[in-house]
């Protein structure tokens, strides 16, 4: 495979396959820093409180949350579909830009698939704890029981109890599958007996046969295929839950490809958020270079470009339709009583996103930094625009009402805050954040020292 | 098990040229090892293509079926119930979950069909006989038992290819 | 590894006398197709508007769809394409021929749009006339022909220019104008849907409808791109074609049929779920009164490529490749015929006939023409672009 030597090397500096090894599993080898204690410790006091919250909730019940007859559907399912939204990006990495053939995406996959699995349990926790009776949650799957009552295939609610099931098995499936090598790197690494034990179980006695990577990358390949439908699916279905109905700014026909949109859009802002920093603390700034941040920031402006024309797509049909429940719909969002929710989600989600054409901004970490995270606020306004504002405002006017959260929502949604990076910090303490073996077989084409050169000597050099 | 011969590499390149080397002169190579999956080892070796988009195919198509299929008799047969006026068999609202269940099915069986194919699972423990197989050498192992060589000359084909660190394992038998 | 074939010198392209007299044929057969049945069928002038329309409307998305695929292959920085990117760059110039093919139809205006028939327009067409007039229609059709033929012509400069005197910045030019195209093209395309096909049925509405004729637009130039690829491979014009460049084109055409399913089904689904008489009854029109064709379409521009493309071997057969695409362009001519017929023509009076079937010849014999006298202006393959050597050598996983 030929790379011409216009491309910007993927590896940075001099690497050799056992510096990769090395850069890569040093943190799992070296005593953890004080600020990984300090990380992990306030993130895991903020778990823990919201752990507490929760329970309070399930103990004193619903009652104790801002929710109302009206809007039904508070913080608790904005924070849900924020969070499935996040957790796109590791599976479109991994499957999406696998089967595109972008060589980038080996330094930022595993972290980010990670970082899926994370956001994805982060947001299963919400519809459970919204069902109230958290014991009896088990009855969303279809079960033979005594009543042979079986569970309403048509409602999207329970095909979203599929989708994102499905979704998290899978792409804890995908990763595993490509962790299994890494994780044999990791045994042979590794001096301690039990340590060497711990890592063999885990990589299930990878060996590193021709015969299993053979397999082992036809399989990858077609778990791509799958996956890759898999997440178009999961926010598909995600939207179905407001779009089936007949609530205007709920039933709108491009919901599904504008959430997935939306949905890559907010996941690779928070990977970016999660690796700018990651790759400081843990010195990878060779394997992930400004070059992947530029490249992600690509995705950020396509996908966030694509919510921009979804939003205004949807403001003018609107007006088009000629229904005068939709148009107030979008009147009420761009001037009524949450307009500032509206607003904020305009600039950052259609506004700001739009600097990244600047080719300086773009290859800017701390720019980048900061507009991750403005993405990230902005796309959960996104949802609770959708969700608050639409149901505030429905077609009789008697139940208009606004809704406020409780101090009891807000520290469970911090409390996901504190899930998701407990588990992080103790992702890169245990698994290697960059998938080792992926980075080397780019190596030959994509490193600094051998950009431009032909990998094999047979190759014929005219045609 | 018979007694083995073993080198590294640590380049591939060198290593896909020993193979050839190797294969020149009629040894059958018994594995080959190496830290990723090095591009053109397989045509090389002449592996065959993987039966594992196979069973995913037949995997999804179960799945499809088991998902339809159970929809379709709870909605006509089990427990029919009027949801929104819309017919008992409507097979548009039937098609999230059958998706969701061809890729599960397809997902899972290719996963599990992987690792015991491959015999890799939980509790494995793997014949390693180079550490660094995943970390930056290339190994190639040759038995003595699939070649009408002994192992002398076995280990002097293999450090012709320039082969480091040849050595030989006696078998346990 | 790679296939250590001989690969033939490249046979410079001739627009041969022969060439263009099947294509004389093709064009007359449409033609007669035409006269038949404006005398012999006695069509009514609906349906011979609505044929028109269709035709020059796929006439449009073969040449917007590859300019789009060159587009966004260059922003994507991939490398694959160059070999046959002249392909690519010349279907692109068909783009004003099909302004002049859409505005030939217009006299059919009021045959083909609703909301054209000023005197008796009911409530609700009465709110939507601030957007559906003539003039601002007018005004909208010129300003999408105006920046796509813009783009699309400057590209095709900047990549030529490359030809003789290659520069540093070549790169970056050719990609910074792929991206104010595609801001441009992300706007326009799913618009000029509203424009010419939604307002057929100027009562209804739907959001995703624009991105879903995007993706029926985008099969479409697939297919023809493949259909010229594997031509030009077969008869040496780019002998360097290889499996992997088919295989990858048959992983586009795959993969987004797909995506048009997708497309097509949250559509459909969203609308039949929340039963709204306003939308569902775009919908109850096909399934009542086209039944057939309404299912038929699903199969043949889904089940088909689904099934057919889907094992690695399918996809690097040039022969079976060609088929499937061909099966796709008359898939999508239906996708757009259901758009286009139920809403004009009425379902007591359209049908598939000798119109139907022959008209689309001319079309394509006309595509083709100017697609030839492009290709032919230029180098067959740009040899200075800096990918241009990346083509050749990659390979599939």
């Amino acid at each position: 495979m030929y790379v011409s030597p216009v491309r910007e090397p993927l590896i940075n500096g001099e690497k050799s396959y056992k510096d990769i090894t090395d850069d890569v599993i040093a943190p799992i080898h070296s005593k953890p820093g004080k600020f990984w204690y300090l990380g992990i410790g306030i993130s895991s006091t903020v778990m823990l409180f919201g752990f507490a919250m929760i329970a309070y909730s399930i103990w004193f019940g619903i009652g104790t949350w801002g929710v109302n007859r009206t809007i039904g559907w508070g913080w608790s399912i904005t924070n849900f579909v924020w969070w499935v939204g996040i957790g796109h990006a590791g599976t479109f990495i991994s499957a999406i830009l696998l089967l595109f053939r972008q060589k980038w995406r080996t330094s930022i996959n595993r972290a980010a698939e990670a970082m899926t699995i994370i956001a994805v349990m982060c947001a299963g926790l919400f519809p459970l704890i919204h069902m109230g009776r958290l014991p009896l949650g088990f009855f969303i799957f279809p079960y033979p029981n005594t009543r042979e009552l079986w569970v309403n295939f048509n409602s999207p609610l329970l095909w979203d109890v599929f989708a994102i099931s499905t979704y998290l098995l899978v792409s804890l499936l995908f990763w595993y599958m490509g962790l299994l090598p890494d994780l044999g790197t990791i045994r042979d690494r590794m001096k301690t007996v039990w340590k060497k034990k711990a890592y063999n179980f885990l990589s299930f006695g990878w060996k590193g046969s021709a015969r299993h990577w053979h397999r082992h990358e036809s399989m990858s390949l077609i778990l791509a295929g799958l996956a890759a439908p898999l997440v178009l699916s999961v926010h598909t279905i995600v939207s179905f839950d407001f779009a089936t109905s007949v609530i205007p700014g709920w039933h709108t026909t491009i919901f599904p490809p504008y959430f997935v949109s939306g949905a890559v859009f907010s996941g690779f802002a928070m990977v970016l958020t999660l690796m700018i920093v990651t790759r400081k603390a843990l010195n990878l700034e060779k394997y992930i270079t400004v070059g992947h941040i530029e490249s992600m920031n690509k995705v950020i402006i396509a996908t966030g470009s694509v919510v921009g024309i979804a939003y205004i797509t949807e403001l003018f049909m609107a007006w088009y339709s000629g229904v005068e429940y939709e148009r107030y719909a979008f009147v009420n969002r761009a001037l009524g009583p949450y307009a500032w929710a509206y607003w904020i989600m305009m600039t950052c989600n259609v506004i700001s996103p739009q600097l990244l054409w600047i080719k300086k901004l773009r290859r800017s970490v701390g720019f980048t930094f900061v507009l991750s995270i403005f993405i990230n606020i902005g796309m959960w306004f996104e949802r609770f625009v959708i969700v608050v504002t639409s149901l505030s405002r429905d077609y009789l006017p008697s139940s208009w009402t606004m809704y406020k959260p409780t101090w009891v929502e807000v520290a469970i949604f911090l409390g996901t805050f504190g899930l998701f990076f407990t588990l992080f910090f103790l992702f890169i303490r245990v698994f290697p954040v960059i998938a080792i073996a992926e980075v080397k077989s780019i190596a030959r084409s994509s490193a600094k020292k051998f950009i431009g050169k032909s990998v094999r000597n047979d190759q014929p050099e005219k045609h | 098990m018979g007694a083995i011969v073993y080198g590294y590499f640590t380049d591939e390149l060198d290593l896909l040229h020993g193979i050839k080397e190797l294969q020149e002169k009629g040894i059958s190579i018994e594995d080959v090892r190496t830290p990723f999956p090095v591009h053109g080892l397989d045509s090389v070796l002449k592996l065959r293509r993987s039966h594992l988009p196979k069973v995913a195919f037949l995997a999804g198509i179960v799945g499809l079926t088991i998902g339809m299929g159970f929809q379709i008799w709870v909605f006509t047969k089990g427990w029919p119930l009027n949801f929104g006026g819309k017919p008992y068999m409507s097979i548009p609202s039937f098609i999230p979950v059958a998706f969701e269940l061809t890729v599960l099915f397809a997902a899972y069986t290719m996963g599990i069909s992987f690792l015991v194919r491959s015999k890799l699972g939980p509790g494995q423990i793997p014949d390693i006989l180079d550490e660094k197989v995943t970390d930056d050498h290339f190994q190639i192992i040759l038995s003595e038992e699939k070649n009408k060589m002994n192992n002398e000359e076995l280990s002097a084909a293999l450090a012709a290819t320039g082969a480091l660190d040849v050595k030989l394992l006696k078998g346990e038998q | 590894m790679i296939e250590k074939k001989v690969i033939p010198e490249a046979v410079p392209f001739k627009f041969s006398q022969k060439l263009k007299n099947i294509l004389y044929i093709a064009a007359v057969v449409g033609l007669l197709a035409l006269v038949w049945g404006i005398f012999v069928d006695k069509a009514p002038s609906a349906r011979i508007w609505a044929n028109v329309w269709l035709n020059s409307l796929i006439f449009l998305f073969i040449g917007l769809g590859s300019l789009f695929f060159w587009a966004v292959n260059t922003l994507g920085e991939s490398g694959w394409q160059t070999s046959f990117q002249r392909v690519l760059e010349a279907m692109g110039q068909t783009i004003p021929f099909a302004a002049i093919l859409l505005l030939m139809a217009l006299p059919g205006m009021k045959d083909l749009f609703e909301w054209t028939h000023t005197d008796h327009l009911d409530e609700i067409l009465q709110s939507k006339t601030a957007y559906l007039n003539i003039p601002f229609w007018l005004i909208r059709f010129a300003v999408y022909f105006a920046g796509w033929w813009f783009f699309a012509n400057r590209l095709r400069k900047i990549s030529i220019k490359n030809d003789l005197e290659p520069t540093e910045n070549f790169l970056k030019r050719i990609r910074s104008t792929a991206g104010w195209f595609m801001v441009f093209f992300a706007v326009t395309s799913s618009m000029s849907a509203w424009d010419w096909l939604m307002s057929i049925d100027a009562h209804w509405f739907s959001t995703l409808y624009g991105w879903y004729t995007f993706s029926s637009m985008f099969v479409l130039a697939l297919a023809v791109i493949i259909l010229i690829t594997i031509a030009f491979k077969k008869y040496n014009i780019l002998p360097h074609i290889r499996d992997e460049h088919l295989h990858d084109l048959g992983k586009y055409l795959f993969g987004f049929s797909i995506f048009w399913a997708y497309l097509w089904i949250s559509q459909y689904l969203l609308i039949w779920y929340s039963n709204i008489p306003e939308e569902t009854h775009y919908f109850v029109e096909r399934t009542e009164n086209f039944n057939e064709l309404f299912y038929l379409n699903v199969l043949i521009n889904f089940l088909v490529p689904f099934l057919a493309l889907m094992t690695r071997g399918a996809k690097r057969q040039p022969l079976y490749l060609a088929v499937i695409a061909c099966v796709l362009i008359a898939g999508h001519w239906l996708d757009i015929y259901l758009a286009i017929m139920p809403g004009v023509v009425g379902h007591e009076e359209a049908k598939i006939g000798v119109l139907e079937i022959g008209l689309p010849f001319f079309y394509f014999a006309a595509f083709l023409w100017i697609f030839f006298i492009s290709f032919g202006k230029a180098k067959a393959t740009p040899e200075n672009h800096p990918y241009f050597k990346e083509s050749f050598d990659y390979e599939n996983i």
